[in-house]
């Protein structure tokens, strides 16, 4: 049986928050506890891509952390590949991406790769090499020379990327990867999440972006107020049970008009929905932009 | 692309590699945030001081002079560097983000913690060090100025002895460029380091930069009135046994800085014993290894 790439049991994590009280009778600081995750569990597959979605303040980023190891649970566990999280080698197998992260502005990518492939005691030709590598596959060996300082934040999202996985970790985690990015950026950063996937890296992504999510993951767990709500693949959690679809090309009138007389001789059954279908704002947006480039 | 499954790098739970890399990446952003552009001030001002010529004054007592305002520049310099360089890295790393990215690879939180403190400390090394070069060639040139004049002036005057002019040559030299000098740039980078260490222990806990950089300048004016402080209170209080006890506790976590003070005394041409510095740096290193575990004790459990 293989480990799966993260297992978080019974996770609990409360903080403590102090409030100043003009109550008369109850003036001064007072303490009050804030459940941000509530005996959640989710298992993370070796090989798969899974999306944890909620609204803001649904403790997402917390649990996160946990997994990460950023952040101690007040009760319950959560392992990367069988190892504690709190244990620095399960750590050579994640790599994160936080929402919106800036680096050392100081350093050109090149240079800030080079320090996170250090850190993970990578050295000699083999950094250098794998630095190169990963600055192609993020499409940056243009800007490799130039400060973080003067890069986009699309350009941020890809080395971020790339210093996530410059120890080739099995386990990915991205925290809003597509946060603030532009359609075509975000393109590049789904592609690549499904280029992990094809590699066999584990992924676990936070995102409220529900389309990209869908687009991506291959079990998706809903949380809400800090307790996971639903989780399951994506056809279990979004298949209408009593419906089915199909789209024509190139169909006569005529053929549709049998279609509809079939359907009709059913009974029970309806039309739910006919028309033609449309495209989205941001495929249209790609299109035209990959037609100028 | 290679795929994860190539065989991996075993990593050991403590690395110096991993804190070196950490040091080497806080001097590198630290130099490109253009905070050396202080060493150009230096050096514009020691170069001033060279070329004043205080006309009423002695040789022996310009050299003096320049001593002391350039190893004060240099001795300021280095604490206020030490406050301000410490209390931008780990606030600033937690605002953007950068410490997930550096605490979710295989780093430990000491390893971060050490390597940030190693290069705020290896840059103020260099600045001193830098500055003190600069220093001493200026006292050189200005000596061998001094000297050539006093003996112009010598042979001009009235006569004098061999013996007397070594004197008065010596006296000059007593005051010019001498490698002892070194001692001072030392006694101001073991005051920077207790300095850095404080700063990195208030900013474990500290909300902003800002608020670093004042509680440690705050806690840094305080251990310069250190025994003056104490007196008082014992004194105000007739020994009461808890102003006693809070004394003590006071002169425990507040660094006497005065103790560093011995650098004046080697500017203005006294001699110091080895023993003073051995101690001193034998001081520097206790409450650098304290700070530093508290520091620890603290971070090991922030969340982030």
């Amino acid at each position: 049986m293989s480990t799966s790439a993260v297992e978080v049991k019974n996770l609990t994590k409360i903080f403590q928050t102090s409030s100043y009280s003009a109550n008369v009778f109850k003036k001064g600081i007072t303490s009050s506890y804030l459940v941000a995750v509530d005996n959640l569990s989710f298992t993370v597959k070796a090989g798969e891509v899974y999306g944890l979605i909620g609204p803001n303040g649904s403790g997402k980023s917390t649990s996160m952390k946990v997994v990460l190891g950023l952040m101690a649970p007040t009760k319950g566990s959560a392992k990367v590949f069988g190892l504690d999280t709190s244990d620095i080698r399960a750590r050579n197998d994640i790599g994160f991406l936080p929402e919106n992260p800036y680096f050392y502005r100081h350093l050109t990518g090149e240079e800030t790769l080079r320090f996170y492939g250090k850190l993970c005691g990578l050295k000699g030709s083999a950094l250098q090499d794998r630095i190169s590598e990963l600055l192609a596959l993020v499409d940056l060996e243009g800007a490799r020379k130039r400060r973080l300082a003067g890069y986009s934040k699309g350009m941020l999202q890809r080395i971020g990327i790339a210093q996530a996985i410059i120890q080739r970790p099995r386990l990915v985690i991205l925290d809003e990867p597509t946060a603030g990015v532009d359609p075509v950026g975000s393109r590049q950063i789904r592609d690549l999440i499904l280029n992990f996937k094809r590699e066999g890296i584990s992924v676990f992504l936070c995102s409220h972006l529900l389309e990209q999510v869908q687009e991506v993951c291959d079990r998706v767990g809903i949380i809400f107020q800090g307790q996971m709500h639903s989780e399951g693949t994506l056809d279990e959690l979004i298949s209408i049970g009593n419906r089915y679809s199909f789209v024509l090309e190139n169909a006569s009138p005529s053929l549709i008009k049998e279609i509809q007389k079939l359907v009709a001789k059913e009974k029970g059954a309806t039309i739910a929905e006919q028309g033609h279908p449309k495209t989205t704002l941001e495929h249209l947006f790609l299109k035209i932009a990959g037609t100028k480039k | 692309m290679t795929t994860f499954s190539e065989t991996k790098i075993r990593i050991p739970v403590f690395s110096i590699s991993r804190i070196w890399t950490i040091a080497t990446g806080t001097m590198t952003q630290l130099v490109r945030m253009k905070t050396f552009y202080f060493l150009i001030v230096f050096a514009v001002l020691v170069t001033a001081l060279g070329h004043i010529d205080i006309m009423s004054a002695s040789a022996v007592s310009q050299l003096e002079t320049i001593k002391k305002v350039a190893f004060g520049t240099m001795d300021i310099f280095a604490w206020l560097y030490a406050v301000v360089a410490t209390a931008l890295l780990i606030p600033r790393d937690l605002e953007d983000r950068t410490l997930y990215t550096i605490l979710s690879k295989p780093v430990l939180r000491i390893e971060y913690l050490v390597g940030k403190l190693l290069g705020v400390l290896l840059l103020i090394a260099a600045s001193l060090a830098l500055m003190f070069l600069a220093c001493l060639f200026m006292l050189h040139l200005k000596q061998s100025s001094f000297v050539s004049s006093e003996l112009i002036a010598i042979q001009s005057g009235p006569y004098m002895t061999e013996t007397q002019i070594n004197e008065q040559i010596a006296l000059i030299k007593q005051q010019g460029a001498r490698p002892v000098l070194a001692i001072a740039a030392l006694a101001s980078f073991l005051k920077a380091s207790v300095v850095a260490a404080m700063t990195i222990l208030i900013s474990t806990f500290a909300s902003s930069s800002l608020f670093t950089i004042i509680t440690s300048i705050f806690f840094f004016l305080i251990g310069h009135a250190h025994g003056m402080m104490a007196d008082f209170w014992l004194n105000k209080s007739d020994g009461n046994f808890l102003v006693r006890m809070l004394t003590k506790i006071f002169k425990l976590l507040i660094p006497d800085f005065q103790l560093f003070s011995f650098s004046e005394g080697v500017v203005s041409g006294a001699t110091i014993i080895p023993q003073v510095v051995w101690s001193m740096g034998f001081l520097t290193g206790g409450y650098l290894f304290v700070f530093l575990l508290i520091s620890l004790m603290i971070f090991m459990y922030k969340e982030f």
